[in-house]
């Protein structure tokens, strides 16, 4: 288990999927934000995030996940999350993620219910 | 609409727009030059320590001692520049210098007014953003809560060492935002890593402190923490976090860290000793199940019934200890008599087991080839030497019973002696060779007396002679040869010695296989 966050993008037609292997800490959450912006710079407002491969998350984490969600939200679109650990599901839960941003249990269904 | 008013209208509407995102001093700066007449400036800022710094100006200005004053309280007119606090209430926000052009009262009038909005502006955002991050701490605290709960319900659970170690991990992981994370187990005095998250960098030293004292140890300036898990009335294992994240990059633990390492840790303690008492719990049927299986080879393997040979009266009697031991017995018709033998295997359960299976195998084989009983051992020395393990070896003997020749041959490999009862003498059976598979090269010869008709031999295990008592005295070969008295049948003879040894024994436990074989020739 490394400790470097890897990030994946796949294009979609109306929108991106955004793979993340690793632990979201704050190295591995500004990575993702970066990767994030360029999408919404690049005019991507769809924007689901697949934390299959990962399986820790901490508090700055989840502070830069929720800032990426504010932008994209002033930005009118919208972001998503699927795949994610029980404990990361309930982690997203408390932390107020899941007001803002959609929660699948898997990708296929994210994909169908954003129109991605 | 007159054109000041119209001016200040456009000027607020452009400084409404600041309030969606953070108002920025450069944006600030902005509105203000294209809306008065003033083309440049600054704008400083009060940040949350109350320090003012430079949050924009426009290229030409420099006006280093604004950082050094106070800010004014009201707007300073001067002949190269005038100043405007940035207020809310009572509140100094920031101070906004504009230089260049030619103002009227009525500018500034409009420069104080949108001063004043912008400075509710940043007050409000400033306030939405410390209410932000008041509930996001307050949700961080219930999730740390929540956490832990979890962790004592999922970790307790999980009865697997090795999946426990990666919650562990994990758990303890985001629970303190540790950037680096190990658990260590302990290995005699030590403690080994066990499952580690990035490299920890703590050494023996620090381990052997953790142990000595029972206490956390903090290194590298606190960047570092070791807490102890205790359970069984030890320090079973080592928590190491390391570097504690923050926005800006790493820093030292502080102390609600380390109270939520401890807490976590006694949760680690106890689910790692249930994880312990769930292995012991599942090796311990692994070894009643080996040793069931052992004893069903070795039962399977045994006579199950006595062959009824003519003229000769053969008794048998063989009781396996709980642990299985090795004892082997068998029975050969050969013309004008029988062969038997006893054969006592080194070691216990499975290993014994497999042992007893190889000798079985191989004395089947030899035995009814006809081989005579010195080539018998002989052979079976040298395929036992070669194909088990260094220390493994059975003690034998093997009795061949000539009713027309009266005679008894045998070999006695390492063996308790045998006895030969004629009339009410009593002759022993000595060994005289090492046991069979301890040396390769062991010759064994055959052995001949003579074995009248009427004779009884005796042969059996050492699980006879040294079962224990309850005040742990062996039965002894003497007990054992004092019952060895004419007249009787083979039956009536081990019904007495094993009647005998019952009564000596009591209620202790057996702890070796016992087996008898009795043979007379009529």
């Amino acid at each position: 288990m490394t400790e470097e966050l890897k990030v994946a993008v796949e294009r979609k037609p109306q929108g991106a999927v955004l793979y993340t292997k690793g632990y979201i800490n704050n190295v591995g959450g500004e990575e993702i934000a970066n990767r994030a912006y360029e999408l919404m710079d690049d005019g991507v407002r769809t924007l689901l995030l697949n934390l299959r491969e990962t399986k820790i998350v901490n508090s700055i984490g989840i502070s830069i996940l929720i800032e990426i969600i504010e932008k994209m939200i002033d930005k009118g679109g919208k972001i998503a999350f699927c795949c994610l650990t029980p404990v990361i599901h309930k982690t997203f839960q408390i932390m107020g993620l899941a007001n803002y941003a959609s929660i699948f249990e898997n990708e296929e269904a994210a994909v169908k219910e954003l129109g991605l | 609409m007159s054109p000041l008013v119209h001016r200040f209208a456009e000027f607020l509407h452009d400084l409404q727009q600041l309030e969606r995102t953070v108002a920025r001093g450069d944006a600030i700066l902005d509105a203000f030059t294209r809306h008065t007449p003033f083309d440049g400036g600054a704008v400083y800022l009060r940040d949350r320590d109350a320090s003012l710094r430079l949050a924009a100006k426009t290229q030409q200005f420099l006006a280093p001692e604004i950082l050094d004053r106070e800010p004014p309280s009201e707007l300073i007119a001067g002949t190269d520049r005038v100043l405007v606090p940035l207020r809310s209430g009572r509140e100094h926000l920031g101070v906004l210098a504009l230089t260049g052009g030619e103002y009227s009262e009525d500018d500034l009038e409009v420069v104080r007014a949108a001063a004043a909005f912008i400075a509710t502006v940043i007050a409000n955002q400033r306030l939405s953003q410390e209410a932000r991050e008041g509930d996001f701490q307050l949700k961080y605290r219930l999730w740390e809560l929540e956490s832990l709960y979890d962790i004592g319900l999922s970790i307790t659970g999980t009865l697997n060492i090795d999946e426990l170690a990666d919650e562990v991990l994990f758990r303890m992981i985001s629970l303190i935002n540790a950037r680096r994370a190990a658990l260590f187990l302990r290995d005699g005095d030590g403690f080994k890593p066990y499952r580690s998250f990035g490299d920890t960098p703590v050494n023996d030293s620090d381990l052997q402190r953790l142990r000595e004292t029972g206490q956390a140890v903090s290194l590298n300036g606190g960047t570092v923490v070791a807490v102890p898990v205790n359970g069984n009335n030890q320090i079973i294992g080592v928590l190491v976090a390391a570097d504690r994240e923050t926005r800006e990059g790493v820093a030292a633990f502080e102390a609600n860290e380390l109270r939520l390492l401890s807490l976590f840790a006694n949760q680690v303690g106890i689910a790692l000793e249930n994880a312990r008492l769930h292995r012991e719990a599942l090796e311990k049927q692994a070894m009643e199940r080996e040793l069931e299986l052992a004893a069903t080879i070795q039962r399977d393997i045994l006579p199950k019934s006595i062959p009824h040979i003519e003229d000769v009266q053969i008794a048998a009697l063989s009781r396996p200890a709980k642990q299985v031991g090795g004892d082997y017995h068998a029975f050969f018709e050969r013309e004008n008599g029988v062969t038997m033998l006893v054969a006592d295997v080194s070691g216990k359960s499975m290993p014994a087991a497999l042992l007893v299976s190889a000798l079985h195998a191989a004395v089947q084989l030899l035995v009814r080839e006809g081989r005579e009983l010195g080539e018998v051992a002989t052979e079976l020395n040298r395929h036992i030497h070669r194909w088990s393990a260094e220390n493994k070896f059975i003690t034998f003997i093997i009795a061949s019973i000539d009713r027309e020749a009266e005679t008894l041959e045998y070999v006695n490999a390492g063996h308790n002696p045998g006895y030969v009862l004629v009339g009410d003498r009593l002759d022993t059976l000595k060994s005289h060779g090492l046991p069979i598979g301890m040396l390769a090269q062991s010759k064994y010869m055959t052995q001949v007396r003579p074995f009248a008709n009427g004779s009884t031999v005796v042969l059996y295990s050492d699980g006879i002679t040294e079962a224990e008592n309850e005040a742990e005295e062996e039965f002894g070969s003497d007990r054992l040869e004092n019952l060895l008295q004419p007249p009787c049948t083979a039956a009536e003879l081990r019904d007495r010695i094993a009647a005998a040894v019952d009564g000596f024994v009591g209620s202790a436990p057996q702890h070796d296989d016992q087996t008898l074989v009795i043979a007379r020739s009529l």
